[in-house]
């Protein structure tokens, strides 16, 4: 197919009625909920992430007028914790990380010039477990069963079961659940950007969203494992009484700090990050010209994302550790502000350079940077550790974090709402509303939070229900009150501005003038996502390249078509974008929704200790996971090779480290090891809380006989797997069957050999905590071992019915992937539990 | 410094006098150390804010081409990334050595204080080998001198921290924190707990009074000085007896030795009731042994509603007599 | 200079993954810090054991930064292409990446000075 083809207006239309068809949206009252297209997934998760927001806002609206005046008592103290915990984890577990995902999904294709993300069926499944646990966690209140214990939950309040009820284990498993769909998002993210660039756009060329969300996803992928071994270990001593952080039984309730914290400190920088991301697209259309600083952005972000994960210790400054140690991190601390003030300084050289066309979204971002900078520079005083001892959980620290997160991330994303509404729905917001919220979330946000720097360092601590009248706290508290109803004002005309919005009329292609991919988008949208993926040879092609709308809309660039009736994108490669293949999407399905519900089952009837129920969700989750993998990934095509334009023909398979389930299966892993790495930590903290540990009365702990067996059949099964993949690409099916066969068997047996070490050796888990840390990294890594015979099996399964072949391997090359990160584990596990009592 | 304390002046204006409680009222040499840092952090921050919002106008306003690219990166280099740069090291290089620790002796009073749900146990272990003496909700310091405070927790963590002394130090299960300070004028004042503890964490507070050394000297010999009380039955001292109240509570040289409530020796000296939150008024405490779950949410004593107001009256009076 | 062979800090390419390398220094110099500092405390009771052993490792990483920011200056400085690199060529990637990376290198540097500073002050486990 030349370019000359597409002249002709009657192929066009052909080819659009194609498109129309396989991008067809399911119809009926309930299979429209089985979509999968990132348009409306991305608009759903939206849509209830706002939501969230709203419910989190009117609880703090509740606090506020709690706090109006002192020795008030219009909630108890009990619905008062209640509140302010769940505000907390709303607002970061149920709006700022989702609600980035969200936008995200919706944003993500269209400025990559893709048709959707690389797992249609995976950001569905995200979506359906976002929904179903924000649900069952912010619900609990209406019970009176909400969390009650902070939003960083610290033990021993929290784990100690005389002392905190139900809400304990709704906010750990309710928010489990959470961070997976998180994980599961940045997985498609980072294949997203990695892997489904359009042709010609080499790293130097992405667009600075790209950028950002790939470095958030990454930080997902190393913040929020931390968490999630944090919340075993939590939820190990509240249902099994396992002392991971009961001091009087070896334990040690900093523990759940430093793991909370390894995630908390991070978990800022990834909300904040995607905001700066937004005014990265927004400051050059308004500036009317390329973004100055290009690499620096880059460094920006890269550098924010590594220091990010050296901060974590400034939030226990007055934990009483050794000063040397919160010295370091107070250095990081100041550190990180380095690259964050490249990042304003490249926005405001950029409009000093350009036009600067003066529009609702700038003058959102505009004031929201004005906020962002005092929380940044408020920040940089409780860096400076004996500012933050005074400082530390007072007021002074709420005032910090709401400028920090109204700044960077709430009103950044107002400035995406008006900036992107054009795209998304095709018409525009009123300015004049826009305006008058504008004024009204300043305003209100500066009345409510400036004068919680002077009632903190006045002497008021958080999280206090009540303020005694003589500390002379009640004006400042009454000023917050105010500023908070008028915040929440604004926040309502937006809503009321949304409203609107159905009936105005389409606006024109393009409102603003910007120059970057996603503005291809038409006002009369059509679900396929792009015409034609273009050939990009700019940063802002819309701006540099020429008829380069016209060009995409007549389908003159590449995979114009859907001639097999199937939805198709482009893999490129990392670097430079050339073409790899075209890989065939997942369709609307009930899977995603069903495998969701089952996980929702296995934590939400675990909260209420239906241990039988629970189970059964966890086999059905199981069943539903294979089910989809087996019927939606790696196909094996009707033919090897499509033209996709312009003379080039890809193939339609692809296996190994090209594929994008390939990276998709790295990357899970490392996620999957950064939490294994979490429970490894817990290890050797408790050894250096403890003149001897293991205790002497289990001096050498699980033996090291079993332990090295068992590591021994873990190799061995590793081995069998790499030597099947060898054997299988070179023909060999029937042995790479044997291998695999011999390869479960020794998988099978790790479990059994794993568990005898600590069984025989009669480690009571629940008498100390090393015995209790022992019995969790055998467990973790039978539980893998488990995983890898069912990986196993199923890739036999997949050679037996002939749904891979030695020319069509990823099933046997992505279950590799995972047998190098489960042969890591079993050697760290079984090195740490057998052979350092002997070492040390 | 003069903007910072007409700040501070003006807010006490606005908000009526705070003396009590404030991390800008000090009485402790760290916590005017800290005071100072704040005041030079505060300056350094209005200073940068208010370039930044120079630049940033400017910036709007400039016309188009006012910066071509290659100055456009220089501010970047310079403005963005080398001056930060040249600030924060500045300010680590005059942080760090700030927080060096207090130096504490041996022979320095040692204060032990272990944070319960919702109170403070106090005990003072001079140097002098002798038992402690122990206390609760009220901690008293001599100006002048280095205090050692342990810090520990049996339930949950909690924070000792007293604005006008210096920094707070969590106390933590299984932990035993150390806070050196050193008070400089004598006063009254307030301490409170800094960190969520559970239900009436926001009731929690303790009572700080810095004394000049002679008389707290004397205050300590004073209380250590074991003196039975007569043996006048007084109602209240009855009723004492006969509810129980020892089981938990002690008073020293009477038999009731309870540990697992507050000490309650000398509590007619105490400046507040129920950890810093009331005034220890007749009606007050007689309303705290009744139904003290009313006054303090999710405190461990039990009520008694079966006493009638005169008994917990009577209670209280007695209560009120041990100075 | 025409057939002059690259030298061989031109030869290593830049790519996505030595981008990272400069703060990956920092990233081990951090955990060894905290964690040299955290366990000489817990287990040896003081922590200025082997002040030498630090010093080794602040300069060790030091040297591998500037030594990832020279390659990168280095690659940065080939031939080819005009301001300001932004086009979709081989050459303006690789200045891009080699840019970022010397940016990075930068930041790294900084920050692990910044990590180093404390020991200056701070010697006990108070």
């Amino acid at each position: 197919m030349s370019l000359h083809n597409q002249d002709d207006p009657a192929l066009r239309a052909a080819q659009e009625e194609r498109l129309r068809a396989v991008w067809a949206p399911p119809k009926g009252l309930f299979l429209r909920w089985t979509d999968c297209n990132n348009n409306r997934v991305g608009v759903w998760y939206v849509l209830t992430a706002f939501a969230f927001m709203l419910f989190a806002g009117v609880l703090a609206l509740i606090m506020r007028t709690q706090l109006a005046v002192p020795d008030n008592d219009l909630v108890s103290a009990g619905t008062f914790n209640q509140l302010f915990t769940l505000h907390g984890s709303m607002m970061m577990f149920l709006f700022a990380v989702p609600m980035f995902e969200a936008v995200s999904i919706i944003l993500l294709p269209q400025l990559l010039g893709a048709r959707d993300l690389p797992f249609p069926r995976l950001s569905a499944f995200g979506y359906w477990s976002f929904l179903l646990g924000g649900v069952f966690v912010g619900g609990s209140i209406f019970f009176n069963a909400a969390p009650d214990g902070g939003w960083f939950m610290y033990p021993p309040l929290t784990t100690r079961t005389d002392l905190s009820g139900l809400g304990a284990d709704i906010w750990m498993l309710g928010l489990s659940f959470i961070e997976v769909s998180s994980v599961a998002a940045a997985v498609e993210l980072i294949v997203g950007v990695l892997k489904c660039r359009p042709p010609g756009m080499r790293l130097n060329l992405m667009p600075l969203y790209a950028w950002y969300i790939l470095v958030v996803a990454v930080m997902i992928l190393f913040a929020f494992p931390p968490l999630i071994a944090g919340d075993i270990l939590f939820e190990m001593e509240r249902l099994l009484n396992w002392p991971f952080f009961d001091a009087s039984r070896g334990g040690d309730p900093l523990l759940w700090q430093h793991l909370f914290w390894i995630f908390g400190h991070p978990e800022v920088y990834i909300v904040f990050l995607p905001s700066i991301a937004l005014f990265a697209m927004l400051v050059p259309t308004f500036s009317n010209r390329h973004l100055l600083g290009y690499p620096w952005i880059v460094l920006a972000a890269v550098g924010t994302a590594f220091l990010s994960f050296g901060l974590w210790v400034h939030h226990m400054f007055t934990t009483g550790l050794p000063k040397i140690s919160l010295a370091f991190f107070s250095a990081a601390s100041e550190a990180v502000a380095i690259p964050t003030a490249v990042q304003i300084f490249a926005f405001i050289a950029t409009l000093w350079a350009g036009r600067v066309t003066w529009s609702t979204p700038l003058l959102y971002a505009t004031g929201s940077l004005a906020i962002f900078v005092i929380g940044g520079l408020t920040g940089v005083m409780v860096a400076v550790a004996p500012f933050d001892w005074q400082a530390h959980d007072t007021y002074f620290i709420v005032a910090h974090l709401h400028y920090v997160l109204i700044g960077g991330t709430l009103l950044p994303l107002f400035a995406g709402l008006y900036y992107y509404w054009p795209l998304i729905t095709g018409k525009k917001l009123s300015d004049r509303l826009g305006r008058i919220a504008f004024w009204m979330l300043f305003v209100g946000a500066n009345i409510t939070f400036f004068p919680m720097h002077f009632s903190g360092l006045m002497g008021m601590p958080r999280r206090v229900f009540t303020y005694p009248e003589e500390l002379g706290l009640g004006g400042l508290n009454m000023a917050s009150t105010i500023g908070a109803w008028l915040f929440a004002a604004g926040v309502a005309v937006i809503c009321i501005d949304l409203a609107l919005s159905p009936r105005r009329s389409k606006a024109q292609r393009n409102p603003w003038g910007a120059g970057t991919l996603e503005w291809l988008a038409h006002p009369d949208d059509e679900d396929w996502g792009i015409r034609s993926v273009p050939l990009i040879e700019s940063r802002y092609p819309i701006w540099d390249q020429k008829d380069f709308v016209k060009k995409v809309d007549e389908g003159r660039f590449f995979l114009p078509d859907a001639e097999e009736g199937r939805r198709e994108t482009i893999v490129t490669t990392v670097l430079d974008a050339r073409p790899l293949a075209v890989i065939r999407l997942g369709t609307p399905s009930v899977i995603p929704m069903l495998t969701a519900i089952a996980l929702g089952g296995v934590f939400i009837l675990t909260t209420y200790h239906f241990y039988w129920a629970a189970l059964a969700c966890a086999v059905a989750t199981l069943a539903c996971s294979i089910w989809w993998l087996w019927t939606g990934t790696a196909e094996i095509p009707e033919k090897p090779c499509k033209p996709i334009g312009h003379g080039m023909d890809l193939p339609l398979y692809m296996s190994g480290p090209a594929a994008p389930g390939w990276w998709a299966m790295f990357i899970t892993m490392m996620a999957d090891a950064t939490a294994f790495s979490g429970l490894v930590f817990g290890y050797y903290f408790f050894w250096t809380r403890h003149a001897d540990f293991p205790p002497m009365a289990m001096a050498d702990g699980p033996g090291v006989y079993w332990p090295m067996v068992a590591l021994a059949l873990g190799g061995a099964s590793w081995l069998a797997t790499i030597a099947a993949r060898e054997v299988h690409a070179r023909g060999g099916v029937g042995i790479a069957r044997l291998l695999l066969v011999m390869g479960i068997a020794a998988s099978l047996a790790g479990i059994g050999t794993g568990l005898v070490g600590p069984w025989t050796h009669g480690m009571d888990p629940e008498s100390h905590s090393y015995p209790a840390i022992v019995w969790t990294l055998v467990i973790w890594t039978v539980a893998h071992a488990g995983f890898a015979a069912i990986m196993q099996s199923y890739a036999l399964a997949r050679s037996m019915a002939g749904k891979m072949n030695p020319q069509h391997d990823a099933d046997i090359r992505n279950v590799t992937v995972y047998m190098h990160f489960f042969a890591l584990t079993a050697v760290v596990a079984y090195a740490t539990i057998g052979l350092f009592p002997v070492l040390s | 410094m003069a903007r910072m304390l007409l700040l501070t002046m003006l807010v006490a204006a606005l908000t009526g006098c705070n003396a009590e409680q404030s991390t800008l009222e000090v009485f402790g040499a760290d916590a005017r150390a800290i005071r100072h840092i704040a005041i030079i952090l505060t300056s350094g921050a209005v200073i940068i804010l208010a370039i930044t919002v120079a630049l940033y106008v400017r910036a709007v306003r400039a016309p188009e081409h006012s910066l071509n690219h290659e100055q456009g990166m220089r501010m970047i280099l310079w403005v963005g990334a080398i001056g930060p740069t040249l600030i924060l090291t500045a300010l680590l290089l005059y942080a760090l050595p700030a927080m060096r620790p207090r130096p504490a002796d041996p022979g320095d009073l040692v204060i032990r204080v272990e944070g319960e749900q919702f109170w403070w146990r106090v005990a003072y272990w001079p140097s002098d080998n002798a038992p402690p003496l122990s206390s609760a909700n009220e901690i008293r310091v001599p100006v002048g001198r280095t205090v050692v405070f342990e810090l520990m927790a049996k339930d949950v963590i909690h924070s000792f921290w007293i604005p006008g002394l210096a920094g707070k130090m969590d106390m933590i299960p299984g932990r035993t924190n150390r806070l050196v300070v050193k008070a400089e004028k004598p006063g009254r004042y307030r301490g409170v707990c800094a960190e969520f503890c559970g239900l009436s964490h926001a009731l929690m507070a303790f009572d700080v009074i810095a004394m000049e050394p002679a008389a707290f000297d004397t205050w300590l010999a004073d209380a250590r000085a074991i003196t039975p009380l007569p043996a006048i039955a007084t109602p209240g001292r009855a009723l004492f007896d006969v509810q129980g109240c020892g089981a938990c509570h002690t008073i020293r040289g009477t038999p009731h030795a309870g540990t697992i409530g507050p000490d309650l020796s000398r509590f007619g000296e105490r400046m507040t009731l129920g950890a810093g939150i009331l005034p220890p008024a007749i009606d007050n405490i007689a309303a705290f042994i009744r139904t003290p779950q009313q006054v303090k949410p999710g405190v461990r004593m039990p009520a008694y509603p079966q006493l009638s107001q005169e008994d917990a009256s009577a209670i209280a009076h007695y209560l009120k007599g041990m100075k | 200079m025409k057939d002059r062979r690259p030298h061989w800090s031109e030869r290593l390419k830049v790519t996505l993954w030595t981008l990272i390398v400069p703060p990956t220094i920092w990233t081990g110099h951090f955990l060894f810090s905290y964690l040299w500092a955290s366990i000489s405390c817990a287990k040896a009771g003081q922590f200025a054991t082997f002040p030498t052993l630090f010093v080794v490792g602040t300069v060790l990483a030091l040297i591998l930064i500037a030594l990832s920011g020279w390659i990168a200056w280095n690659q940065g400085r080939m031939p080819g292409g005009s301001t300001p690199h932004e086009d979709s060529t081989e050459i303006d990637r690789l200045r891009f990446l080699a840019k970022s990376t010397l940016l990075l290198a930068g930041l790294s540097f900084v920050a692990v000075l910044f990590t180093a500073l404390p020991v200056i002050y701070l010697r006990d486990c108070l």
